[in-house]
């Protein structure tokens, strides 16, 4: 077997085991083979990996690492990799053989629930990646598979998601793991970073650099703070006892076997790396010991079962952590006894806690009692475990106590350190003793608790480590475990341990300490209900409970805080954002600092009589555009604004700039004609009642002071631009003295205007004439579609039908002495905006203008003959089709183009190409189909909008 | 000459040809609607085959529109930084056709929502591909108009007021590009931008050259939803069209980061220094801003628009560092962002069409995902991208960053970042856990039928795909990051020389 299969088969056949737990979701299947049944068929698949996880073990213990590494983003070098040592087995056998009895136990624990493959996929689903974190090759393998255990971890604890506690807990969990991960992530590419490699094989070997680093204390406290929450550490413990909500087969497997290791199990991988300082030693011990006490002292107090074995877990944890501080072999030889023992006892005893619950329906310390004659096996599974767990001999608990009180006999801290781990111990015996003793022995405290043994699947799964705690220290057969012990030591040490699993050493300091624990926790455990009373009464004044409430508190607080800002009003949104554009010009312009002085007065030096009508068209300006803000009635304030840009039209005029001057004036004139037939639907009551309460609802003086200085802040920097723009002239353009000289022979425009707009910046045009078709197709789709489904018509759309839309002014037909002027209009307008057209080129006036104008002739139509009978006499005007042809045309030409000129949107003349005579000054020409292509976008947008206002079933009823 | 310069005109036309010719088939939805999927598929194709082209031939195809030789006429430069941009568009807005076809709103049905929905991508693509900022300007209109017509339409009857407000917020960045554009044309009479660049360098004291910064600046803050010209940002998702909201909360905020990234590396190399330490304070801002805003509001379709604003800032951060990993991680990180909020919006309409009353409130929506496991699946997924965590693509944004952050040796901002990273998991996890776990409230059922799932599923998969293959990403990413480092490159290309 290689090295690549034997590393990746145990993950795939996780995997495979995952994909078949999946098909289990199908209902006949499941209907089919009940749970119970199915586990059998799921357990395989860990028990192959166990197997094949086991085959190396012998070539392990001699030292060999194995290796697999895949290109993961070769551009930075990243691989994806695994890793098997010694100190990976350890861990990789503890998840897969845990893990076969956990998928059997749940089997039993969900019998008769037809979703409970959902944990089986979930349970298989974190095994993969628990069994991926410990193989890991490399930090982002590590990282990916971290996070993985953190997810599925949290749909398992919240696998009964309707329950708000678990949903709770399960997010609680996965706040502090995932915060957590955040800090991982970021350590461990420090880490990556300073040694120039993601590898373990690189990291290890790099422990002198890295502590070297002037980075060293950031990763350490980064990469330490991820593996603290994932593993439970004070302060951020909390999460644990809230994971108790997840199902026991669960909280079995990761809450205390595996998951809350990887914190362990990733410290000690980083020991050789990043181990052997003070900071290490002192972060780790302080943290260990102050989680061991935190764990032990309110474990003791717990009522729930659970809740009991979870804070001892955490008290455990605490005391690895600590071992991995402490730097020497004795402690690392802690360790790994620790964590086995840990891993068998603790199991075990969740699984029977599991059993009590499934059996007997409750948790409650205080409401059990006397469940050894009902139970009998459970009884005996949970005094096997539990005389491990309070480190009684002959169990592998007690030789993890001796180790650890041994190791604790460091040069350092001795005293505090054996003092506290005596202390823990004595706890957790008095612990083990309330799960034992008080559970199964003694008199029932509830009567109305029945209990009755579990069937024996469910029981098979506990046996199994509890008789291995026994095992192991009786029998300690092949010299295999402890090498392989010893091996997993030494790998996570950096340098060989030595481990024997003899469990007498002869009358030494560990004894006399491990008998004072022994005989301290028998006290504790005699006086255990005035001590639980006592620990009851002190309460807890400050929890790291209130601190993670506090946090998702202050969260919410600065949620509603920061969603306050957007209430809604657009008024207050674009004078936060005007101020703020001008803040941002004058971050980069620095102050203004110009003295009006230096400044030439800019173009008022008029010449001749041309000074008078500027100033006019000035005033008109200026004075229109003031009385729209102070005019009340809409229809005058669109008259004012109207008026503002003829004015305007005047003094492109004056400039002279005929082109821009005339779209401008028949662009004014089509709006004033939309807006004013606009106001014309709407009702008349309507629109007072909205001019009375526009006028009536006057800000408030400090809303119109902000809203002044915004105003004023804007148009002091348009106007100071303006100033300098205008002062420096004459600008040096670049462009222009290339139009005027190339535009007549390149183009065969005599007018630069109608140059640049149809040929040098031809794609601009293009684009605009999509954005006004799209204005009109907007505007009918608005008031045509979606206003029904909006609600805004009026429902009796029939009895509104004879309307002045339908008919024509005021609902009346329209005299002889309008509708001929009106009929006539229409032909006149559509010659004089053929004429636009075909010499839009040389002439001011050009498609857009011509559309503009044959629309207004239309606009005219609308109103003196009304909507229904412009339709009927007018069937080309057809909205969509115009603007749908216009588009395609002006693309189309540009294509034809390309295939002559090898440039779309180039310039050609199709007359000249067949050799039409044509009259002076006209050319068949590219441009010209261009100039179409406008007119009927432009003419189709006009139409949508004229259509979607004349509309007779916008009428609202009563305007007729 | 050859006619190749003249196919990067393409992915521009296809979607205007294809809204022409979808007007005309407004009669026939059936057709219409085969047209407009048809036109985006392809036109995605092609944009896929330039990009590819692009970056293999590692020079940028240059259409001198209509012969008019740079900085006469108008030119689109096919880079390989527009053209990233345009596939991440086309990408995204082919899913939101098969969202928006697979929905039961009646919006979608208006014979003028593909045709606008077109005429979106249309805007948007040119607007990356322009090499002329006056033709920006006019890409950024259509872009506009179109989004404010789809909003305004909405089934939803605050759509219009939505859309409202959009398109003055929007008016107003229109006006603030076009001061711009002015102040940089007075100072250097042109408006092509490979000539600016050049003219800048040569002459870096033009007279108005630093209020247009300003200017250019507030315009695609204000594209790109950063804090505080964010604000049309929330309102406008409530009320939207699923498949527009995701579209704008996707695609679209990521014109204002291609403008910032053709602004500190082309135009005004100058005064990048000053633009980047603004990005990077707006950035860190924005996502606790954004992560805050999404924990405090009640709706899921609102929650996942103030996520933009945070994901932003992750990409404003990266370009503020601005070093090559950072601008890589940018740039995978908008590419992504695009992908799963798309994914996530759309996943939130669905819901929404299935909730009694429609619409995304958390009020309604509570407990109704309880029997649409598949959709739960999708979310979890698109939540666990949103928050960088693996194995989506998400994951792979997250990384880069991070590495990019430590290679720049920014702990203060990289510590504020991954602070408030966390809280893109609270609001996505309580929001998923609201809306699949809870109990829903007494009268609130889920409907039989709503949306279709195909398009969120494409999405989650390909989010998936990149989070698993990363490489062929994060390589295009880089070469687009080097390639945006030489600026002098892009210029010659454009005026040939």
């Amino acid at each position: 077997m290689t090295q690549t299969t034997l590393l990746l088969a145990p993950l795939i056949t996780l995997l495979l085991g995952t994909a078949v737990g999946f098909v289990f979701a199908h209902p006949t299947l499941n209907a089919r083979l009940p749970i119970t049944r199915q586990v059998w068929l799921l357990a395989l698949f860990p028990l192959i990996a166990f197997i094949i996880l086991l085959l190396p073990v012998s070539a392990l213990n001699d030292g060999q690492i194995f290796l697999w590494r895949v290109e993961w983003l070769p551009p930075f070098g990243l691989q994806l990799g695994l890793y098997y040592d010694s100190w990976s087995a350890l861990f990789a056998l503890i998840i897969t053989f845990i893990g076969v009895l956990i998928v059997i136990y749940a089997g039993q624990y969900f019998n008769g629930q037809q979703d409970a493959w959902r944990f089986q996929v979930y349970t298989l689903l974190f095994m993969t990646s628990m069994l991926g974190l410990v193989m890991a090759g490399d930090v982002l393998t590590l990282f990916i598979f971290w996070e993985g255990t953190s997810i599925t971890s949290y749909l398992l604890i919240a696998y009964k998601y309707k329950d708000p506690e678990a949903r709770a807990g399960a997010f609680r969990s996965l706040f502090i793991t995932g915060g957590g991960g955040i800090a991982l992530l970021a350590g461990l590419l420090f880490v990556s970073y300073v040694s120039g490699s993601t590898q373990w094989t690189d990291i290890l070997s790099s422990g002198d650099r890295l502590r070297s680093s002037e980075f060293y204390t950031v990763m350490l406290a980064l990469v330490a703070f991820g593996a603290f929450a994932k593993s439970a550490q004070f302060p951020a413990h909390i999460w644990l006892p809230g994971a108790m909500s997840a199902p026991t087969p669960a909280s079995a497997y990761l809450h205390s076997a595996t998951m809350v290791k990887a914190g362990i199990y990733l410290m000690a991988r980083l020991n050789p790396a990043l181990g052997f300082t003070s900071q290490w030693f002192f972060l780790l011990t302080v943290v260990g010991m102050a989680t061991m006490l935190c764990g032990a002292y309110l474990g003791l107090k717990q009522k729930d079962l659970k809740g009991l074995l979870a804070y001892s877990t955490i008290a455990q944890l605490g005391i690895l952590m600590l071992l991995i501080g402490q730097e020497d072999e004795e402690s690392y030889k802690a360790l790994v006894i620790g964590i086995v023992a840990h891993a068998l006892y603790k199991s075990a005893l969740f699984m029977v806690a599991g059993i009590i619950d499934h059996e007997t329906g409750t948790r409650d310390i205080t409401r059990l009692g006397g469940l050894r004659r009902a139970m009998p096996v459970s009884f005996a599974i949970a005094l096997l475990a539990g005389l491990s767990m309070a480190g009684l001999p002959p169990m592998f608990g007690f030789l993890a106590k001796e180790t650890l009180l041994a190791a604790t006999l460091h040069p350092n801290l001795q005293p505090v350190l054996a003092a506290v781990s005596v202390f823990t111990g004595a706890l957790m015996l008095a612990q083990a003793g309330l799960f034992v003793i008080d559970t199964f022995l003694g008199q029932p405290r509830d009567p109305t608790v029945h209990a009755h043994e579990a069937p024996q699947p469910m029981l098979l799964s506990p046996a199994i480590p509890a008789a291995l705690s026994l095992i192991i220290v009786l029998l300690p057969g092949p010299k295999e475990e402890s090498a392989f012990l010893a091996a997993a030591a030494a790998a996570a040490f950096g340098s060989k341990v030595k481990v024997s699993l003899a469990l007498f050493h002869g009358l030494n300091a560990p004894l006399l300490l491990s008998i004072i624990a022994i005989t301290l926790g028998s006290v504790i455990w005699y006086f255990r209900w005035p001590l639980r009373a006592w620990q009851d009464r002190l309460g807890a004044a400050f929890t790291f409970n209130r601190l993670y409430a506090g946090v998702l508190v202050a969260m919410d607080k600065g949620g509603y805080v920061a969603t306050r800002l957007q209430q809604g009003k657009l008024r207050t949104y674009l004078v936060i954002m005007i101020l703020a554009a001008v803040s941002l010009v004058f971050f980069f312009m620095g102050w203004p600092t110009y003295s009006l002085a230096g400044l030439t007065w800019p173009g008022l030096d008029f010449p001749g009589e041309m000074a008078l009508l500027r100033f006019f068209s000035l005033l008109v300006v200026t004075g229109s555009a003031l009385a729209t803000l102070v005019l009340n009635r809409d229809f005058y304030a669109i008259l004012a604004m109207s008026a503002m840009g003829l004015g305007t039209a005047v003094w492109f005029v004056l400039e002279p700039a005929p082109d821009v001057a005339l779209v401008q004036i028949v662009v004014d004139i089509l709006s004033l004609v939309i807006l004013v037939l606009t106001l014309a639907k709407l009702p008349r009551a309507q629109r007072l009642k909205a001019q009375r309460m526009r006028w009536a609802e006057r800000p408030s003086r400090p809303l119109l002071l902000r809203d002044a200085i915004a105003s004023i802040a804007i148009g002091c920097v348009v106007a100071l631009i303006t100033l300098t723009a205008l002062t420096s002239r004459p600008r040096l353009s670049q462009v222009t003295p290339y139009y005027i000289a190339n535009a007549k022979e390149e183009t065969g425009a005599a007018d630069i205007v109608g140059a640049i707009i149809v040929d040098f910046r031809a794609m601009d045009t293009l684009i605009e004439i999509t954005v006004f078709s799209l204005a009109g197709l907007g505007v009918f789709t608005l008031l045509n579609y979606a206003a029904r489904t909006h609600g805004d018509h009026a429902q009796g759309e029939k009895k509104v039908r004879r309307t002045f839309s339908t008919l024509g002014i005021g609902g009346r037909r329209a005299s002889p002495f309008l509708r001929a002027p009106a009929y006539a209009l229409l032909p006149v307008a559509l010659v004089l905006g053929i004429v636009q057209m075909m010499f839009g080129h040389d002439q001011p006036g050009d498609g857009f203008t011509a559309g503009v104008v044959i629309g207004l002739a239309v606009a005219l139509w609308y109103v003196v003959f009304g909507y229904t009978e412009t339709r009927a006499r007018l069937p080309w005007l057809r909205a969509s089709v115009l603007i749908a042809v216009g588009v395609l045309l002006a693309i189309v030409n540009g294509i034809i183009v390309t295939l002559f000129t090898d440039h779309f949107l180039g310039n050609m003349d199709y007359g000249e190409l067949v050799g039409l005579p044509l009259p002076g000054g006209f050319h068949i020409s590219s441009s010209f189909l261009f100039e179409i292509a406008i007119c009927l976008a432009v003419l189709g947008s006009a139409t949508h909008m004229l259509n979607a206002l004349g509309h007779p079933g916008e009428e609202e009823e009563g305007t007729a | 000459m050859t006619i190749e310069p003249q196919l990067i005109l393409l992915p521009i036309l296809i979607p205007l040809l294809g809204a022409g010719v979808a007007l005309l088939l407004r009669k026939r939805r059936p057709y219409q609607a085969g047209w407009s999927l048809g036109s985006m598929l392809l036109s995605c194709g092609v944009s896929l085959w330039l990009f590819v082209d692009v970056w293999q031939t590692g020079r940028p195809l240059v259409w001198q529109g209509g012969g008019w030789l740079a900085p006469f006429g108008i030119t689109l430069v096919a880079d390989i930084l527009a053209l990233f941009f345009v596939v991440m568009t086309q990408l995204v807005m082919v899913t939101g056709m098969v969202y928006a076809l697979g929905s039961g709103d009646k919006a979608v049905k208006y014979p003028a929502f593909l045709v606008l929905f077109l005429t979106l991508c249309t805007g948007l693509t040119g607007a990356f591909m322009t090499g002329d900022i006056f033709n920006m300007y006019v890409f950024a209109e259509l872009l506009v108009i179109s989004g404010t017509v789809l909003t305004a339409i909405s089934d939803d009857k605050f759509g219009t007021e939505a859309a409202y407000k959009y398109f003055y917020m929007s008016l107003l960045a229109s006006f603030l590009m076009l001061l711009g554009i002015g102040c940089l044309y007075v100072s250097y009479g042109t408006l092509n931008m490979a000539d600016l660049s050049g003219r800048i360098q040569a002459q870096p004291d033009g007279l108005l050259l630093l209020p247009a910064i300003g200017f250019l600046l507030a315009t695609f803050m204000i594209k790109s939803a950063v804090f505080p010209f964010h604000f049309w940002q929330p309102d406008f998702h409530a009320a939207s069209p699923t498949a527009v909201s995701a579209m704008l909360s996707s695609v679209v905020v990521k014109l204002g980061v291609y403008g910032f990234l053709r602004m500190t590396f082309l135009l005004f190399a100058a005064q990048a220094v000053q633009m980047r330490g603004l990005l990077l304070v707006l950035g860190l801002v924005g996502i606790l801003f954004g992560g805050l805003s999404a924990i405090g509001t009640h709706n899921v379709k609102r929650m996942l628009a103030y996520s933009t604003l945070a994901q932003i800032g992750f990409i404003l951060v990266g370009i503020g560092w601005g070093t090559p990993l950072a601008l890589t991680a940018a740039l995978v990180f908008a590419f992504n962002h695009s992908l799963i909020k798309a994914a996530m919006l759309m996943l939130a309409g669905f819901v929404a069409s299935r909730a009694s009353v429609k619409s995304a409130a958390f009020d309604v929506v509570t407990g109704v995902g309880r029997p649409l496991p598949a959709a739960g699946l999708l979310f979890f997924i698109g939540s666990l991208a949103l928050a960088g965590i693996p194995p989506t693509s998400g994951f792979v944004s997250k990384l880069l960053l991070f590495s990019s952050g430590i290679e720049a040796a920014a702990f203060w901002p990289l510590l504020i970042l991954g602070l408030f990273s966390i809280l893109t998991l609270v609001y996505t996890m309580r929001a998923f856990m609201r809306i699949w776990w809870q109990e829903p409230a007494a009268g609130i059922s889920t409907k039989p039928a709503g949306d279709h799932l195909l398009a969120p599923i494409l999405l989650i998969g390909l989010i998936l795909v990149l989070g698993i293959w990363a490489s062929p990403l994060v390589e295009a990413a880089q070469a687009v990051s080097a390639w945006v480092a030489d600026p002098a490159a892009y210029v010659a290309a454009v005026l040939g020389n």
